[in-house]
């Protein structure tokens, strides 16, 4: 499953994973987006979530993931992965977060910065291609 | 055409080219031969306006000078280089990279035909299915990057004046080697010029009547 928010406010959902994958993308440009997703598991759920945030201008993102596994849910095997790209001026906080009271889990989390390395805005100049926001803003929308 | 005079060209304090000097008239294929470290590859960047490299001296191809022209406008310009170590780019996906580099070429043709011809030309290329849908050469064998190179190489060849190949043979298998001549044949044919750089034995005696050795210059 897959969500794009474009220039949301805020998000607070509250998620009982069913599909083996969901990928959420936030696309901000202007004013200030605060997301909340709470994950609740039943049992043997097994699930990966995608979070991608681009944020441009001065605009912001606070983002949270939070996995919340009580003790009377077990075999949950997760993977919480946030890649962010702050242009401009933008802020972007963003964190998986884990609550887990059984040992019976398996859950991986990973929270990176996009960037564009000189080789390879190089390679982007040497297509003629110069606007690197438009296209790593295009290339979330159009996934 | 592309004529080259006097081109010298710098990494920070480090001189690489000195003095350079060639012509390759529309139609033909230049080989550039020489040793590791002779700057085979820091000439065809020089001409591609890498930033990090300063260059001083003429860079003149049919639209006019290029020497102090920014990277991206050679591009436009007519330049097109396959490049030897072709980058994976985070949150770049394959077919936007397309419909971007279609706008800023100024190629004709509407999106749902860009992407027909992109995906029959990943086919022809021997690009795994689905290709397009990928971020840009993520999780890409060295070949699969060359065959990428090779596909924007024939997407944009009816722009091209001056085709740069670093090595794009390397890391492919033998038979995509064809597809390579009849690239560079298709670009001779449309009076562009080709600059090549190979280590491949076959394509160096194949292309061997027109030559700049670096070991020499």
């Amino acid at each position: 499953m897959r969500k794009v928010y474009l220039d949301a406010e805020s998000l607070d959902l509250v998620l009982v994973p069913t599909r083996p994958e969901y990928e959420f993308v936030f696309i901000q440009t202007e004013g200030k987006c605060t997301a909340q997703i709470n994950l609740k598991p039943f049992s043997d759920a097994k699930f990966k979530i995608r979070i991608y945030i681009y944020a441009e201008g001065s605009s912001e993102v606070d983002c949270v993931c939070t996995l919340n596994v009580p003790k009377d849910v077990s075999g949950v095997e997760t993977d919480i992965q946030i890649r962010s790209w702050p242009f401009d001026k933008s802020k972007i906080k963003a964190r998986p977060e884990m609550f887990i009271a059984n040992s019976d889990i398996i859950a991986t989390h990973g929270n990176a910065l996009g960037t564009l390395k000189p080789e390879d805005k190089y390679y982007l100049d040497s297509r003629g291609i110069t606007d690197y926001k438009e296209l790593v803003k295009q290339s979330l929308l159009n996934a | 055409m592309i004529s080259v005079e006097n081109l010298s060209a710098s990494i920070g304090d480090k001189q690489i080219l000195n003095n350079i000097s060639f012509t390759v008239e529309p139609g033909e294929c230049l080989l550039i031969t020489g040793p590791n470290g002779s700057g085979k590859s820091t000439l065809l960047h020089t001409i591609m306006g890498r930033p990090d490299i300063t260059a001083s001296g003429s860079i003149k191809i049919r639209s006019g000078e290029l020497i102090d022209l920014p990277c991206h406008e050679r591009s436009q310009a007519g330049v097109f280089m396959a490049h030897q170590s072709p980058p994976a780019i985070d949150g770049i996906n394959t077919m936007t990279l397309f419909k971007e580099i279609q706008k800023v070429q100024n190629v004709a043709g509407s999106t749902s035909e860009l992407i027909k011809l992109t995906k029959s030309l990943f086919t022809w290329i021997g690009l795994p299915e689905g290709w397009e849908k990928r971020p840009f050469n993520n999780g890409a064998s060295g070949g699969e990057r060359k065959k990428n190179e090779l596909t924007q190489a024939v997407y944009l060849q009816n722009k091209t004046q001056v085709l740069l190949l670093d090595e794009p043979d390397s890391g492919l298998e033998q038979s995509s080697r064809q597809k390579i001549i009849d690239l560079i044949q298709e670009t001779k044919n449309r009076n562009g010029c080709v600059l090549l750089v190979t280590h491949d034995k076959e394509l160096q005696e194949l292309y061997s009547a027109n030559k700049l050795d670096l070991g020499n210059a």
